[in-house]
């Protein structure tokens, strides 16, 4: 047989639609849009509550009270789900597509019941339209129309509109043909006959194919979210991409409510418009009539009317008073760049994508962008970006997994450079798999897995490279089937292969949140059959920088780093479902500066360091008065322009790798006892920039209800109340040594006392502990420390001057620093914290708990307003 | 009075090329040889004319065309060939704009199955034609109610078609005809639907409406006891063809052919035959001089019976105005009962008059 290259002739038609036929494009795109946009500001822009009231008063009108009053419990559910827009959304777009497919269905119907010709014709087409997968005119509708309401209201009516049309045919053909001869005998025209006689008496009939119309509209919103079009499918389609399945249940249950409501309307409705219905109706209410009277009470139409038009303009009201109160808070911000400028955002529903695209989300909404945020497929989601509807996506795996994409829009895109990586892909097994740890151990083991190779969806460019090269180079080709499904399909199969502790094989990448939640082994690829690792870009459609230059630039440079994204990602997971946005602005809180770094604003509030953009590598161990100096740099840093990297280490690695150059300064240097050894080790690799505080004092502290203990001599003696222990904190601190080589022989404590060496922070918890049991403790302890401001202590007095004099906190920074950072190093050099200022910013940390130091640090930047200029002053 | 309705070789053909067919037909081609190509004859070269006030019934069996030919006279059908004549005016000339016209304001039609709207109550039904021709909504429903009230129907104004019975739906069907004050009134079968009670009803009622309205009515049916009993003239339809015309008793007593007298073979003459029909038109001029019952032309067959029992010579037949128009022997009775009616044949036997008996045996 010859081979029929109808594909390609489609796509040869799709490609000259698509440069020729714009304009008509265009305005269907202007008119359904501009419908959908006037529809659903009317249902959306009231008070749900009043919304809801509204329909179920429409409810009372057509059923009857009992109706009227589940259709609003139904509706407040949906809006106690907090879907209530999401759901107005929905229903704008079911009701647009529902009454352009009727203005066509309708006609249509009675053209073809008119002529047996038009009706031949017509039904082949209506079964195509019917019966062809609507993905398949989805993603043609996306490029010729571009992400968002009108490909997916395009799919919607050209999916219910058979019914339509067939149920209108129907019905006029199911009149009696006598009675239209009887209209004609009398001399009715056929347009009269149409009007008086066909129509009315085919009205039940056409009103269940309207009917229908409106449920097969509902039921394509999911289809429809995936070309953007929003409402409740994107939430379900976004829910069932993540596994989220609690949300897209909720979502659901939404449809359903929505669904009902409609049917019961329209059935009511097709009642009420056809003589023949209201004639049912009203024998079926004398029927009824004295059982369940209240229930079926139903309000006449001007008291419907009065109670429609009295939520509405309160509604209309109250919506009036909220936009007012709107204006006022947006006006008068200086970091609004945006001036409520539009930008789409598209993303695919992976983790990494979703994350920084809400991620900017937030940040372009603060700086005064107006956003759009949708999930897509790739496909459509490529196509609307080279098309420009959307203006960037954050999440593209460049150059293997969206090849295929790139390669094909790659004219109309522009790259704006990687922000994460490198990624890998690799074959993943849950770890209970055992003797399976690298790709080459997978040979002769396809029974275990069932012959399967469980991928994400065909499309993708890593499932390319799995069959071409990874199954071939480690000889697994005709052993293994690589299942072909979805990215969510592939997790919900792995999920259920942990539960029943059953071996899988699946594609995953990283990073990927899987790897966190269940305990999984990488596959390694001794070969490199997979390639070397992706970058994650960020895509923007061609001319984007020229339009929007400022949010250009600022992608261009954005960057985030392993820490970041994962814990973005774990903040947003972590403010549930539907709540992403929450979860940035957690995740930025705890990230002070970040919004300025990321989308700094020029001219504004923040002033840029010369050396602005250079990257710091700050290392601190985790000492708090390390941790808040520390703290305080990177948000001063960010602040000015910088990029600080900061990197907890211990006090040996940290010293190595200053005088190695990897790291590029440390706050915490106590010189002239604690940090001895490492400073006389690398003498000559280091840059001393001078002491910030000082001077410190160590001493061994017991809480103050220990009685008769005041100073280091009265500890003698009483080893056994004190259970023979002295707390100590790391053995590596030089005040360890001290205590053990020259303060417990000056009191001639050594018999008596053993040094228990652990960390600061248990030595802490003990203190607390003891503190609450009111047992007596003695640990080491120095000042300044915030355990004097939180407990009652007593630091024991030193009359034999053992521990030496004070110490100094220095700023040590690597051989050469001065040259590399000099107005960095002008700031280090001048930096200076009294003790009060010391203490007040540790008490800060230590309040805002263990991973907001930095959120913490900025809280007590902002109570001390000009601390950065004079901590980082620049000039100009 | 000048011709109310005229058909003129009206030819009804479906199918492919009608008018070919049209051609074969008028050259003597039959039904059978047309339906082998595909095409059907409906009508074939229907003639006939139809006075005012006439009652005109169609009768046929099924299939016979009688309905095509109904419908080809209001244009619902458009004639292949041949023309329609109505008061002069040829609608197979007219524009479909015209002929709606013409249906709205003069020709009206009653229906076999009634074809009442079911959306519309009794009165909307009875005023339909009257709201096709833009009459004000007071003044139709006026006429309407007055259409109803004339077919029995008042008081049921506000009911709905489904809510009535077979003979109370067609009455309905019969006053929303005459609601429009057409002149030419089609009926399709209009009673066959119904009950035979409810159809002898619908008949009496028709024909006593007739008296007073004098409307133009071509009336078609199936059943020749009706067609008998309404028509003034009837026209025997057979496989497309009219294959004779003439009034009720013509039909009886003079059938064109073996298919008309096989067809009337089972009507109960006696109830159809009148005294013009039998009586015998040569008269001598004294039969009606002495004092004994005389009959009119229109006096009932089973009447003329009884009279001619109560007397010894035949029965005088007079007119309205006295005149003497004909005789009825009590042979030619017997005759017309018998469907024999030639002369009697003489008897040899002198006695034979006197005894029939012996006649037979002999």
């Amino acid at each position: 047989m010859p081979r029929i290259h109808f594909g390609d002739w489609i796509e040869t038609a799709v490609d000259w639609l698509q440069s020729h036929l714009t304009w008509v494009f265009d305005i269907v795109k202007a008119v359904l849009g501009g419908m959908y946009d006037g529809v659903d500001a009317v249902l959306g822009g009231g008070e749900p509550l009043l919304m809801a009231g509204i329909l179920a008063v429409i409810a009372c009108w057509l059923r009857g009270l009992l109706p009227g009053t589940l259709a609003f419990v139904g509706l407040a559910l949906i809006d106690s789900l907090g879907l209530w827009d999401d759901a107005m959304d929905t229903l704008s777009l079911v009701l647009v597509a529902a009454v352009i497919t009727v203005v066509f269905a309708v006609p249509l119907g009675i053209w073809a019941a008119r002529s047996n010709r038009v009706s031949a014709q017509l039904r082949p087409v209506l079964d195509v339209m019917q019966t062809m997968p609507a993905f398949i005119y989805l993603i043609p509708g996306v490029m010729f129309f571009g992400v968002g309401t009108t490909p997916g209201l395009l799919a919607t009516i050209i999916f219910a509109m058979p019914p339509g049309v067939r149920m209108t045919e129907l019905g006029i053909r199911q009149v009696d043909g006598e009675l239209i001869e009887a209209a004609e005998a009398f001399g009715t025209s056929p347009r009269t006959t149409l009007a008086r006689v066909q129509l009315p008496l085919a009205l039940p009939t056409i009103m269940a194919g309207v009917n229908q119309v409106i449920m097969l509209a509902l039921s394509m919103v999911v289809i429809g979210g995936m070309a953007g079009a929003g409402g409740l499918g994107e939430q379900v389609y976004s829910a069932i991409t993540q596994l989220k399945v609690g949300l897209a249940a909720e979502s659901g249950v939404a449809v359903v409510v929505l669904a009902m409501y409609l049917d019961r309307m329209t059935g009511a409705l097709g009642q009420r418009v056809s003589p023949l219905g209201r004639r049912a109706a009203a024998k079926a209410a004398v029927a009824a009539a004295g059982r369940f009277r209240l229930a079926h009470y139903k309000p006449g139409g001007a008291v419907a009317v009065v109670g429609v038009v009295v939520l509405a303009l309160v509604a209309g009201g109250m919506n009036q008073a909220g936009s007012g109160g709107g204006e006022q808070t947006a006006a008068g911000n200086s970091t609004n760049v945006g001036q409520g400028e539009k930008i789409n955002l598209g993303y695919i529903p992976w983790d990494e994508g979703t994350a920084t695209t809400y991620l900017w989300k937030e940040l372009l909404e603060q700086r005064g962008y107006e956003t759009d945020v949708k999930q897509l497929d790739p496909g459509p989601l490529y196509s609307g970006v080279a098309r420009g509807d959307i203006d960037f996506q954050t999440d593209a795996w460049l150059p293997t997994t969206h090849k295929a994409y790139w390669d094909k829009y790659s004219s109309q895109l522009d790259d704006l450079g990687a922000w994460y990586g490198p990624t890998s892909l690799e074959l993943t097994v849950p770890s209970y798999v055992k003797g399976i740890d690298s790709l080459a151990d997978l040979k002769g083991q396809g029974k275990k897995f069932g012959g399967k190779i469980i991928g994400i969806e065909a499309s993708a460019g890593m499932m390319g490279t799995l069959n071409k090269s990874v199954l071939k180079a480690y000889g697994l080709d005709g052993e293994y089937k690589v299942v072909s499904s979805s990215t969510s399909s592939m997790l919900a199969e792995l999920d259920r292969s942990i539960k029943k502790r059953e071996p899988v094989v699946v594609t995953l990448w990283s990073p990927h949140w899987a790897y966190g939640k269940y305990d999984l082994k990488k596959l390694k690829d001794p070969e490199g059959a997979w390639g070397k690792g992706e970058q994650i870009h960020t895509v923007a459609h061609k001319g984007f920088d020229k339009k929007n230059p400022t949010v250009a630039k600022w992608l261009k440079g954005f960057k985030l780093t392993e820490t970041q994204l994962t814990s973005l990602e774990n903040d947003i997971r972590a403010a549930g479902e539907g709540q992403e946005q929450d979860g940035v602005r957690t995740w930025l809180k705890k990230n002070p500066g970040l919004v300025d770094k990321l989308a700094p604003v020029a001219g504004g509030a923040k002033k840029q360091g010369r050396d602005a953009g250079r990257a710091v590598d700050i290392g601190y161990f985790p000492w708090d008065e390390a941790i808040a100096a520390t703290y305080l740099w990177q948000n001063i840093l960010e602040d000015r322009g910088y990029k600080p990297n900061v990197e907890q280490l211990d006090p040996g690695p940290l010293y190595t790798s200053l005088a190695q150059g990897q790291m590029d300064v440390q706050l915490d240097g106590w010189l002239p006892t604690t940090h001895k050894e490492y400073v006389d080790r690398f003498k000559g690799q280091l840059d001393d920039l001078g002491a910030w505080y000082g001077p410190t004092s160590l001493e061994l502290t017991v809480p103050s209800y220990v009685k008769g203990v005041d100073s280091l001599a009265d500890l003698k003696g009483r080893g056994e109340e004190f259970g023979g222990k002295i707390i100590g904190i790391e053995a590596s601190a030089g005040m360890m040594g001290t205590l053990n080589k020259s303060v417990l022989k000056a009191y001639g404590l050594d018999g008596e006392y053993k040094v228990v060496s652990s960390s600061t922070s248990s030595m802490l918890a003990e203190l607390d502990r003891s503190i609450k049991k009111r047992e007596p403790v003695v640990v080491t302890l120095w000042s300044p420390h915030w355990a004097y401001g939180k407990y009652d202590l007593k630091k024991l007095k030193d009359p034999e001057g053992a521990w030496g004099q004070g110490e100094q906190i220095h700023t040590v920074a690597k051989k050469g620093f001065g040259r590399e950072f000099p107005e960095l190093n002008g700031w280090l050099k001048n930096f200076k914290l009294t003790e009060e200022q010391l203490a007040s910013l540790e008490v800060e940390i230590q309040k805002g708990g263990a991973g907001n130091e930095k959120e913490s640090a900025r809280r007590w930047m902002d109570t001390r307003p000009g601390i950065e200029d004079k901590l980082a002053p620049v000039t100009g | 009075m000048s011709t109310r309705l005229e058909a003129e070789h009206l030819y009804k053909v479906f199918g492919r090329r009608p008018d070919e067919a049209v051609e074969r037909l008028r050259h003597g081609a039959d039904r059978e040889e047309l339906r082998a190509d595909g095409t059907t004859a409906a009508v074939i070269d229907a003639s006939f004319t139809v006075e005012p006030g006439q009652i005109f019934v169609v009768m046929g069996l099924s299939g016979s065309g009688k309905s095509t030919l109904l419908r080809m006279l209001n244009g619902l059908l458009e004639p292949t060939a041949g023309h329609v004549r109505f008061d002069g005016q040829d609608l197979t000339a007219l524009g479909d704009r015209e002929l709606r016209e013409v249906r709205a304001q003069k020709i009206s039609m009653v229906f076999q199955h009634f074809a009442l709207f079911p959306h519309r109550s009794v009165l909307e039904n009875a005023a339909y034609g009257l709201g096709v021709q833009g009459v004000p909504r007071a003044e139709r429903e006026k006429r309407a109610a007055e259409a109803l009230e004339l077919c029995g129907l008042a008081g049921w104004e506000k009911s709905w078609p489904d809510e009535l019975s077979g003979g109370m739906q067609q009455r309905v069907g019969l006053a929303r005809a005459l609601a429009t004050d057409a002149d030419l009134l089609l009926m399709d079968e209009s009673f066959s639907a119904l009950d035979p009670l409810i159809r002898r009803d619908m008949q009496d009622q028709l024909l006593q409406l007739q008296q007073t309205l004098k409307k133009t009515i071509v009336f078609i049916t199936h059943d020749l006891n009706e067609a008998m009993r309404l028509g003034d003239r009837i026209a025997v339809m057979r496989d497309g063809r009219i294959v004779q015309t003439g009034s009720a008793e013509d039909i009886l007593i003079r059938p064109a052919n073996d298919y008309v007298a096989s067809f009337i073979q089972d009507v109960d003459r006696s109830r159809v035959l009148t005294a013009a029909a039998v009586m015998d038109e040569d008269v001598r001029g004294d039969e009606a001089g002495c004092g004994c019952e005389t009959a009119t032309p229109d006096t009932p067959f089973t009447e003329l019976c009884a009279i001619s029992a109560r007397l010894t010579h035949p029965v005088a037949v007079l007119d309205t105005k006295g005149k003497l128009v004909g005789r009825i022997p009590r042979q030619r009775l017997v005759g017309f009962l018998g469907d024999q009616q030639g002369e009697p044949e003489p008897c040899d036997n002198p006695r034979g008059t006197r005894d029939g008996m012996v006649i037979a045996n002999a």
